[in-house]
């Protein structure tokens, strides 16, 4: 039997009828139509569906939208968009950081959330904070750079 | 003609099929928007603009999705009245940037804004057959056919001014979009004025078909000393959105009506589907039906959810205990060589036999010789691993199908599953839209095959995205490739005889997994063949293949195929001679080459590096735990060189590489765009550290065992070197544009084995070059 969920995403508060343990990532890009987090393995290995849970990425692949409840969610477009983009995802645009582009959703949120504690990360901490972001593509050197330019310039992320 | 930004997610556009959906864009003309006013966001918008009716006036024959005639200048070329563009392009992209660069030619050739001008890719009634997008071959065979068609579109507009002005047509310029009437200032009109809303319904010719089509043979092209916008490094178009989630990718597309799909592959690759237990899905919410037919098993469900538990109960799941483990019984079949009897399973299959060179006598030579060595390199089955398992959306009806896929080759996709439906090819449309990553042939035919037979069942349309193991196990693989090397050496340390044989599984296996799963194959199963670019100048030599049939399960080309493999044992064994001659690597090779422009890379490479001669290994062992070395190989892939030269740390206690600095010198001609090169080598040096230094698909005896991240892992972040350098070779017009999405990957392994020898005196010959390999090779030495 399906119920009620609340749920807060981008600021925005939704009521979305679910089965009881639905992922959370099925919620966010079914039901609400968001196309930032991405399915890439449903096991919690890859990060292409990393999101937000009050500022902690999460994969949203595995986490019951039941364990959202009461949280700010926030997704890929919840920072920023084309026309206004956030000083990270206008970094990505700059150093060209995207070969594909399908994992970059769970670099962004991932890196995101890294400078929103740590604003001025090494290249080691930035490392450290990706290595468990896979990209197929190899476009890795070029994340790093992006996420320098926003660590160095000292800008909120 | 009307314009609008179209979005490929518009509901009551999908649900259309051919004349009703040109019908409701017709009726949607509102959204007509000048750039100006929509500012950056409009490029994700413009992506996938498309002027009304422009397919509908280019297409041959009267089918419901007949094919776009190249002979037209709007086949290719749409002006709109805002002043902005459009170009349409068969080619498709897969995230390397290859169909930007294409734009580009396409915005220098016709004096069109960059900025302004837009691409539609692939779908097969907006666009020409311009062959798949495999290769490294998009720039060099569709770029000239694009060049020309714009160069056409360029002249088409002057004749068109000529006559709005009453001036002949030397005394017009046109420029950034613009056309100006010479020495009468503010006498000029927009390419979007002149054009006024019309089609571009002229005559510019064709002959050919596919990578051999010439278009527009009489235009004039512009003289390369005028280029603007070719040879820029300008931002890429889709990348933007893809920062912000606007980009819609094949796995964002929504179709009114549909329904999610789930594949259950067989437990073992041949296993026969005995029995089915539908009943237990029944109280799954949302749970629709089944789908089985022979061997082919899918669910559908009202959302993905339920399709994801229904797949599950029926034995979808990363670990399967066996061929019961399911409402699913699946026969035990057990055929399959395991992960350590694939290369005896290589060595024998069945196939024929391709010599590439054959100089002077090998035997006797190698009879005579001061000294000969021999080596045996085996490199594993890998997979291409998309970040994003393949999706695709089928709306089959009785007579006329339209598929949603991110295939790298959509016309022959829309041929394929006519075959398979056993519909007309005009009867089918296939509407590409692009997809994760995929390096070559992946699953992306293959899920559109799935698509398409679950919504003939279901008379719904239906979208199907493969799990992790669905993709990990069943996507068509790089096969395993043994290779056996000799080589001779005289007392002075020249090499007197070399003789590379190699075994290699068909590379292009085309054949659709579903369309065997109904016991309905399509597709060809063609023969390995000898990947390799053979060019050294020994007096004997023998180069030869035996290019084998299916091994196993499906395989079909991967970034570079074979050569990536081919290249790592000529390019070791061609180190392990000038180690065991105690001559320097690379003066070593340049004695046995001859073509400039090979020795040109080389050398571009070295100096670059910072390269002093010395025999590798010759100081022996490090007393350092982290022993560094260096190594270098170089290939010539169809035409495009590339030299790499790493330096490497190998930890002598763990036996981990990594590689620290890495420098490519590349020689494809004429670089369209400096930095999506620089772009796509940081990637296929990645990618191909990665396949080097971790990658390899195991088996049990019935079916692909490494079926995730953890089982097949690929490179991370704390693996990345400290620099890739790039050194640009005859980058200049006088070069033709060859290929840059596959070159620099061939010789990296073969580099980090010529670096580790170089650090610890051990030679690795056997991809994957993982740590307990490695530690192993250590203790041996």
């Amino acid at each position: 039997m399906s119920k009620t969920v609340h749920l807060k995403v981008n600021g925005r508060s939704h009521d979305v009828s679910v089965e009881p343990g639905t992922r959370l990532l099925y919620v966010l890009r079914d039901n609400l139509g968001l196309h930032g987090p991405k399915f890439g393995c449903g096991l919690s290995q890859c990060g292409s569906c990393t999101v937000h849970l009050d500022g902690e990425a999460v994969r949203s692949c595995i986490l019951p939208v039941e364990a959202a409840e009461g949280h700010a969610v926030t997704t890929l477009e919840g920072l920023g968009t084309v026309d206004r983009p956030s000083p990270l995802q206008q970094a990505f645009i700059d150093e060209q950081a995207v070969q594909c582009g399908y994992c970059i959703n769970g670099m962004i949120m991932t890196a995101d959330a890294l400078l929103k504690k740590n604003p001025h990360p090494t290249r080691d901490e930035i490392k450290q904070a990706l290595d468990g972001n896979l990209c197929r593509c190899g476009t890795h050197m070029r994340i790093v750079r992006a996420i320098e330019r926003v660590a160095k310039a000292g800008v909120p992320a | 003609m009307n314009t609008r930004r179209r979005d490929i997610i518009v509901p009551s556009e999908l649900s259309d099929l051919g004349a009703s959906r040109r019908a409701f864009l017709k009726t949607s003309g509102g959204l007509v928007l000048g750039f100006s006013l929509l500012g950056p966001a409009a490029a994700m918008a413009a992506m996938r603009e498309l002027p009304l009716d422009t397919s509908v006036t280019a297409m041959k024959g009267s089918g419901a999705f007949a094919a776009v005639d190249p002979a037209k200048l709007n086949a290719w070329i749409a002006i709109h009245p805002d002043n902005t563009a459009t170009l349409f392009t068969g080619k498709v992209e897969q995230g390397n940037g290859a169909p930007n660069a294409l734009l580009q030619i396409a915005a220098d050739e016709l004096d069109f804004p960059y900025e302004h001008f837009y691409l539609v890719m692939g779908s097969t009634t907006e666009t020409v057959d311009q062959g798949p997008s495999y290769g490294s071959m998009a720039v060099r065979y569709a770029g000239p056919q694009i060049q020309h068609a714009a160069a056409a579109g360029r002249q088409v507009l002057l004749d068109m001014a000529s006559k709005h002005f009453g001036v002949p047509v030397d005394k017009l310029t046109a420029a950034a979009g613009i056309i100006t009437v010479a020495g009468a200032a503010g006498k000029s009109i927009t390419y979007g004025e002149l054009v006024g809303g019309k089609r571009l319904d002229v005559t510019i010719g064709a002959s050919g078909e596919t990578f051999g089509m010439k278009v527009a043979p009489n235009a004039k092209l512009k003289d390369p000393s005028k280029y603007t916008v070719i040879g820029k490094s300008v931002l890429r178009k889709d990348i933007p959105g893809k920062t912000t989630g606007e980009f819609t990718f094949m796995q964002d597309v929504k179709v009114p009506g549909m329904l999610h799909g789930r594949v259950v592959r067989p437990y073992g690759i041949e296993s026969q589907l005995l029995s089915v237990d539908e009943t237990g899905l029944k109280d799954i919410p949302g749970f629709v039906r089944i789908v089985r037919e022979k061997n082919f098993l899918g669910v559908l469900a009202e959302t993905e959810w339920g399709a994801i538990q229904a797949a599950q109960r029926l034995g979808s799941k990363l670990h399967r205990k066996g061929p019961d483990d399911g409402l699913a019984k699946w026969s035990d079949w057990n055929g399959l060589a395991a992960t350590d009897e694939v290369w005896d399973a290589v060595r024998k299959a069945p196939g024929k036999p391709e010599s590439v060179a054959k100089h002077g006598d090998v035997d006797t030579a190698l009879k005579s010789a001061a000294h000969t060595l021999k080596a045996t390199y085996l490199t594993p089955f890998e997979t291409h691993g998309s970040i994003g398992p393949e999706c695709a959306i089928a709306d089959v009806s009785k007579d006329k199908a339209i598929v949603w896929g991110g295939t790298q080759m959509p016309h022959q996709a829309q041929r394929d599953l006519a075959e398979l439906l056993g519909f007309p090819v005009d009867k089918v449309e296939v509407r590409w839209v692009e997809a994760a990553g995929q390096y070559g042939r992946n699953g992306l035919e293959h899920v559109m095959a799935d698509a398409a037979i679950m919504s003939r069942a279901a008379g719904r349309p239906v979208r199907v995205q493969w799990m992790r193991w669905d993709s990990h196990g069943w996507d068509p693989k790089e096969p395993a490739i043994v290779q056996e090397l000799e080589g001779a050496l005289d007392a002075q340390g020249n090499v007197t005889a070399w003789r590379h044989h190699m075994w290699v599984p068909t590379l292009s296996d085309t054949r659709l997994l579903p369309s065997e799963l109904i016991g309905k194959p399509v597709g060809k199963q063609n023969l390995g063949s000898a990947a390799i670019g053979y060019e050294y100048t020994f007096e004997n030599a023998e180069v030869s293949s035996h290019n084998a049939s299916r091994v196993g399960v499906i395989t079909a080309w991967m970034r570079a195929p074979g050569q990536f493999e081919t290249t790592f044992a000529m390019e070791a064994f061609i180190d392990e001679l000038a180690a065991a001659a105690k001559q320097d690597p690379l003066e070593f090779r340049l004695k046995y080459l001859k073509q400039p422009r090979t020795i040109g890379i080389l050398k571009a490479a070295a100096k670059h590096y910072g390269w002093q001669p010395r025999v590798a290994f010759s100081a022996g062992k490090q007393s350092a735990r982290m022993a560094r070395g260096r190594g270098i190989a170089w290939v010539n892939r169809d035409d495009s060189l590339a030299a790499t030269i790493a330096d490497v740390e190998v930890d002598q206690q763990t036996g981990e590489i990594r590689v620290v600095r890495v420098v490519v010198a590349h020689d494809n001609g004429l670089v369209i765009s400096p930095d999506g090169m620089r772009n796509q080598i940081e990637g296929n040096i990645i990618q191909s550290m990665s396949r080097t230094l971790h990658e390899e698909i195991t088996f049990d005896h019935a079916h692909v065992t490494s079926r995730d991240w953890t089982g097949y892992p690929i490179l991370r972040f704390h693996e990345i070197p400290d620099s890739i350098e790039m050194v640009l070779v005859n980058n200049s017009p006088e070069f033709m544009s060859t290929g840059g999405g596959e070159p620099s990957t061939c010789p990296t392994a073969a580099v980090i084995s010529n670096a580790v020898y170089d650090a610890v005196g051990v030679r690795l010959r056997q991809r994957p070059f993982r740590p307990e390999r490695v530690k192993a090779a250590l203790a041996k030495a």
